[in-house]
């Protein structure tokens, strides 16, 4: 199974090591250099440093094989971008987005994005702790 | 008729002027804080402090009602995410987005954004058109080609210097529309005479273009399939 990480911050760095180390192909896309550096020499993936959404550096990181996208970076814009470029354009089979500000949330379902919203998550998990104290 | 404009810069803050002075009623969507107040004290308009892609700022904007949307804030996902919100969210008639990157066009337009310009585009086209000292230009684009206006230099090695618009041979797809001479314009009849200096504006495609540069520019045969 082939898959494609736009942004390689905390979140898009951990699952590219993950899944790679699982033995899935990855591909892992940042603008910034620094930022694919910190995935260190043990990462046996296709990095690619460029514009998320530009459709070379997709193209560059076989997004037309991809079996899976998924949009990690801290700017909502560009995870919705990057989604709608790789359901549009390339037609990809599967892509979740990274929800940052809670309130795009609406954003992101009006145009049909699946997602995972990491602050709603936190909030749920805290949330069941203290009550399991409570009880 | 209401428009909204999302992005204060240079861009923004003179469309909204343009528009408020042609009596449109406007409102200008702008994230930061310094730049909406020295844009109010500038002009007299409605001004919105707020992220130009929540869905609440716009509501606040009137989107509801709005005729015209440009997107033209300094980044291209901004845009592109204002123009589609604009258009399935809220079916709004007319979105235009700035596209900083030329690169991006395509995206756009494969997103199904109605109409993109963008001003890095523009201006080296502009200084393309002015290096370009071709006796046959294209002067203006429509609908991404269907439809080209060229403007023909007369200098005393034209075919068609001393013709009159009668006897030039045009290809079909072409239609002779204004003649330029001395800053005067001409609406030019069978009758019109081409003389030297003159500048001769031409409705046309591309392809039909590029058959008339080449009849112009070499000594081939007129417009060659």
């Amino acid at each position: 199974m082939y898959i494609t990480i736009v942004g390689c911050g905390r979140l898009g760095s951990m699952l590219a090591e993950n899944l790679a180390n699982n033995g899935y192909d990855i591909a892992i896309i940042d603008r910034n250099a620094k930022n694919l550096e910190t995935l260190g020499s043990g990462f046996n993936g296709l990095r690619v440093k460029g514009v998320e959404f530009d459709n070379d550096v997709l193209i560059d990181a076989g997004i037309k094989q991809a079996d899976c996208l998924i949009a990690a970076t801290p700017f909502d814009n560009i995870n919705i971008t990057v989604a709608l470029v790789a359901k549009k354009i390339f037609s990809v089979p599967r892509i979740i987005a990274k929800i940052n500000d809670p309130q795009k949330k609406r954003v992101y379902d009006s145009l049909a994005i699946e997602t995972i919203n990491p602050t709603e998550l936190s909030a749920y998990i805290l949330k069941t702790r203290i009550e399991e104290k409570l009880k | 008729m209401k428009s909204i404009i999302i992005g204060g810069g240079k861009i923004g803050s003179n469309l909204l002027k343009t528009l408020k002075e042609r009596g449109y009623d406007v409102t200008l969507i702008e994230k930061n804080e310094e730049i909406c107040r020295k844009i109010a004290n500038d002009i007299e308009a409605d001004i919105i402090c707020g992220d130009g892609t929540d869905l609440d700022v716009l509501h606040d904007a009137g989107i509801k009602n709005a005729d015209l949307l440009a997107a033209v804030t300094g980044k291209d996902e901004e845009n592109l995410v204002i123009c589609q919100i604009a258009k399935m969210e809220f079916q709004i008639k007319k979105s235009i987005a700035r596209v900083n990157n030329p690169k991006n066009i395509a995206m756009f337009n494969a997103l199904g954004v109605d109409q993109t310009v963008c001003s890095t585009e523009v201006i080296a086209n502009l200084i393309e058109y002015e290096f370009d000292r071709d006796i046959c230009k294209i002067v203006q684009t429509f609908d991404r080609g269907e439809m080209v206006l060229i403007e023909v230099t007369i200098n005393e090695n034209n075919r068609w210097l001393n013709c009159f618009i009668k006897d030039l041979k045009l290809p079909a797809e072409c239609v002779v529309a204004s003649i330029l001479r001395n800053g005067q314009s001409l609406y030019a009849r069978g009758d019109t005479q081409i003389l030297l200096d003159d500048r001769v504006y031409l409705i046309t495609n591309h392809a039909t273009f590029l058959k008339i540069k080449n009849y112009l520019q070499s000594g081939g045969i007129p417009y060659a399939k």
